[in-house]
């Protein structure tokens, strides 16, 4: 009883997490998603009086939130919608939300690529697929009936639970912390001394540089070049296969 | 001190992370499979950057490059492989597949071949080298100008 006094603030979010997304789960029986849209939000709100406050940068910190909060929600209903259509669209806000979390990680050039690559190419290819496939308009039965909803929640809630437990328990092993006034059952995992990557050049000074495209640039075709050449060619091979397993159009394109 | 908190990041990385497993094992939809999976590297390349914003050095920005050149593959590659099988049953169902053997083939029921058995007779004619230092036999054929 006394770990789950000291650890409720953990472990409740989670609950409400696990069951907000196994009630929002398409089932048989109709249930009420303002049940399960109101648990979710719960939990948001729970876990995030255990994320740490920005030291005195009040505008990141909102702008943190509202990104991570529309990631989140969108990535939840995402995978619980019933109709795939709006499932993409969930998709599509997500990777905004994570491009805005990629800009206050200093990375503007990520942002812009994630942008193009995902919503210029991946959703919108996959969005014109289920459109063809489900073109009658029928809703469809298999969309309506998830694979072991529960247990898969259960689980899946448990490896995040674990996850977060072990954040939290790490950094009070190591004492120190981003955070100088940390209250108890906060996030606190990370050494306050940034010590650099041993296995990297030393790190730049001005932290806004580093999303640069100089500096990104010199760590690509310079560092990496290698891997560069290896990605050119998976990427040449996938275009192959991909052409390769595609149907022909003598077979008929859908 | 930097100014974004990672430990932050890293809380809505595993999150994401974990919608996206939830998500891939609960849809029955082939299409939504594929943009589960999309779902979990988002939430890596959150890690990525922001441990790469901590460190104050580009390479997890270039390592979330690498992310996203594979991420565009393996689309490409799923894609074609979902319209592949879309066009066998007609619908995006997973449960379709679940079995990989074919329906309109008979079912097997003979005996099963023997087993290969191998046994070499000592006093079989196995083939010589030619000898050095005569001009082999050749077969009479086309003959090559040079």
């Amino acid at each position: 009883m006394d770990w789950s006094k000291e650890n409720e603030l953990l472990v409740i979010p989670l609950l409400l997490g696990c069951f907000a997304v196994w009630w929002l789960m398409p089932s048989a029986k109709k249930r009420p998603r303002i049940v399960g849209v109101l648990a979710g939000l719960a939990a948001c709100i729970m876990i995030q009086g255990m994320l740490l406050p920005q030291a005195g940068d009040y505008i990141r910190s909102v702008l943190f939130f509202v990104f991570a909060a529309a990631a989140v929600i969108s990535a939840g209903l995402m995978i619980t919608d019933r109709n795939p259509v709006y499932s993409a669209l969930w998709f599509a806000l997500v990777t905004l939300s994570v491009c805005g979390l990629f800009l206050l990680n200093a990375a503007p050039f990520l942002s812009a690529a994630t942008i193009i690559v995902y919503a210029g190419a991946i959703i919108v290819t996959f969005l014109f697929v289920i459109m063809l496939a489900q073109q009658a308009g029928t809703a469809t039965s298999y969309d309506q009936q998830p694979i072991q909803p529960l247990m898969a929640t259960v689980v899946g809630f448990i490896l995040l639970g674990v996850l977060l437990f072990t954040l939290q328990e790490w950094g009070a092993i190591d004492g120190t912390s981003t955070n100088e006034h940390a209250e108890p059952r906060q996030f606190i995992a990370v050494p306050a001394e940034i010590q650099p990557n041993p296995l990297s050049q030393a790190p730049h000074d001005n932290p806004h540089e580093i999303g640069s495209l100089r500096v990104l640039g010199r760590s690509l075709f310079g560092d990496y070049l290698f891997a560069v050449e290896i990605a050119g060619t998976v990427l040449l091979i996938a275009t192959i296969g991909a052409i390769a397993i595609a149907p022909r159009r003598a077979q008929g394109t859908l | 001190m930097t100014a974004t908190v990672l430990e932050s990041q890293l809380v809505v990385g595993a999150t994401l992370f974990i919608l996206g497993v939830v998500g891939f094992l609960t849809r029955r939809n082939l299409i939504l499979i594929m943009l589960s999976a999309e779902l979990m590297l988002h939430g890596v390349s959150i890690n990525l950057t922001a441990f790469s914003r901590y460190h104050g050095n580009p390479q997890g920005q270039v390592f979330t490059i690498f992310v996203l050149t594979i991420a565009a593959c393996e689309a490409g590659l799923a894609l074609s492989l979902i319209l592949s099988l879309y066009q066998r049953r007609k619908s995006l169902d997973i449960f379709l597949w679940g079995k990989l053997g074919e329906d309109d083939l008979p079912v097997f029921t003979g005996t099963p071949a023997p087993p290969i058995t191998v046994s070499v007779d000592p006093n079989v004619d196995l083939p010589h080298l030619t000898p050095a230092g005569r001009m082999p036999k050749t077969q009479p054929g086309p003959q090559t100008k040079t």
